[in-house]
């Protein structure tokens, strides 16, 4: 089969280490990470354009390296090629390798923070796609500067409380970490703080079976041409829904 | 005599400490506090709410124009309450069990206030029973619900369930909002209303408190 496959970049190194296994032909894109934070509406357009700009007969499956993300890909529509996309919350769950393993540590550990390799390495913090929108990525220093020392302050007080609910850092490790730049970079947030440091292991099984065109089971959510995804808050976590009978 | 067209300017730019100075010289000149609200603080949100929706605003600015307008309205509310004054409504407010994330509920709860409601916030992780607790004992008409995962939105459907069950789900308007949700979500809980972002849940808890 030819393959194209869409993703995060926040999961490049997963997904190539398991596209140059593949039996397939698989050509990729990586996009930008964070998109979840620009809203549902906003990042379904995004992939949608990024899927409408694939021609058609180009490929036998388009793959999407995503999870739900917020409702990212919810309204998403298969044109003239089928779409695949893993049935997960986030890239969370797909490290994890497996949506009841992701249920359970989030009902077990509340208030966690994960990071893999791919959350370090392009930027902790979603700075590149924060336009200025919510302030949550800016320093104190930043705060003041603009807003003055009164504002600035309370500005940084509302902002960043959010921190004290969280009391753990998780760091996924698949095995594919070149030496312990990142173990070492996670231990050190955790440190900075005063979460307590995890290291789990993580599981390349859901990228590979999403490149090798293993898509049996309920792993996976295969939209047809004139099908569109929808989000659908059970254990299934995504569904298909005909695009004719409704309105996106 | 006190400028009041300074406390509109105040509200709008986030500037609390006028705002207070203002309301403090308003007051001791006798105005009425009423007007204060209805014909400045207000209209200077209604403002902020125009310039976010336009982008020109972000949330730093939604959330100093808010903490101004607390800053007067700390002052002004020992005097309606003391004049039998009824807020435009009360709000129960909380981020749904399972989810910790509060910054977008507490925006939106900043801006009810802003708007002339009084807003009961139960916080973060507030499960059905709270919920329920606080529209009974504050005699709540609206309950606004928040959520910022696709693991915690079955939560919503969950409390609305839960309002039903104990037979309050009638006497409220319920309105559900958070980064993952969407209008179609609403519907499929039988929630009365989906806000958007905090200028929209504004003008949605208006719409209920209107309604009845």
């Amino acid at each position: 089969m030819k393959l194209r496959l869409i993703s995060c970049e926040v999961l490049y190194r997963e997904l190539c280490a398991a596209a140059a296994r593949s039996p397939h032909q698989v050509d990729a894109e990586f996009l930008p990470k964070g998109w979840h934070d620009l809203g549902w509406r906003r990042m379904a357009g995004l992939i949608q354009e990024k899927i409408d700009a694939v021609a058609p007969g180009a490929c036998d499956a388009i793959l999407l390296g995503y999870g739900l993300c917020g409702n990212g890909l919810d309204g998403i529509e298969a044109r003239h090629t089928p779409l695949v996309l893993p049935r997960a919350h986030d890239c969370i769950a797909l490290l994890m390798g497996a949506r009841a393993r992701y249920q359970e540590f989030f009902e077990e550990y509340p208030g966690t923070f994960y990071r893999s390799a791919g959350w370090l390495e392009r930027g902790k913090g979603l700075k590149q796609l924060a336009h200025g929108t919510t302030g949550l990525e800016n320093s104190l220093e930043d705060f003041i500067a603009k807003y003055g020392e009164d504002n600035g302050r309370y500005l940084y007080e509302e902002l960043t409380r959010y921190r004290s609910a969280y009391q753990r850092l998780v760091f996924i490790e698949t095995g594919l970490e070149p030496d312990s730049r990142f173990e070492d970079e996670a231990r050190w947030e955790a440190a900075e703080q005063g979460w307590e440091f995890l290291k789990i292991p993580g599981s390349l099984d859901w990228f590979r079976r999403l490149v090798n065109g293993d898509w049996r089971g309920e792993d996976f959510l295969f939209v047809q041409p004139g099908e569109r995804v929808r989000a659908a808050y059970g254990d299934g976590i995504v569904r298909v829904e005909p695009v004719r009978e409704t309105a996106p | 005599m006190a400028d009041l067209s300074k406390l509109f300017d105040a509200v709008l730019n986030g500037d609390q400490k006028t705002a207070v100075a203002v309301t403090q010289e308003a007051l001791a000149e006798g105005r009425d506090p009423m007007e204060l609200i209805t014909q400045y603080m207000v209209p200077a949100m209604d403002e902020v709410g125009r310039r976010f929706e336009c982008e020109e605003y972000f949330v730093p600015e939604l959330l100093l124009s808010a903490r101004a307008m607390k800053g007067s309205l700390e002052l002004l509310r020992p005097l309606l309450a003391a004049s039998g004054a009824e807020p435009a409504g009360r709000v129960v407010i909380g981020t749904v069990k399972g989810d910790l994330h509060d910054i977008g509920k507490n925006l939106v709860a900043s801006m009810l206030e802003g708007g002339g409601f009084e807003v009961i916030d139960l916080g973060a992780d507030v499960g059905p029973a709270r919920f329920i607790a606080a529209v009974r004992e504050k005699n709540a008409r609206i309950v606004a619900l928040s959520a910022l995962l696709t693991v915690t939105m079955p939560s919503m459907r969950k409390t609305i369930e839960a309002l039903k069950e104990a037979g309050v789900r009638d006497h409220v308007k319920v309105m559900v909002g958070g980064a993952p949700v969407t209008p179609q979500f609403a519907d499929e809980i039988g929630a009365d209303g989906y806000g958007e972002n905090a200028t929209a849940a504004v003008a949605l808890a208006r719409k209920f408190a209107q309604a009845g």
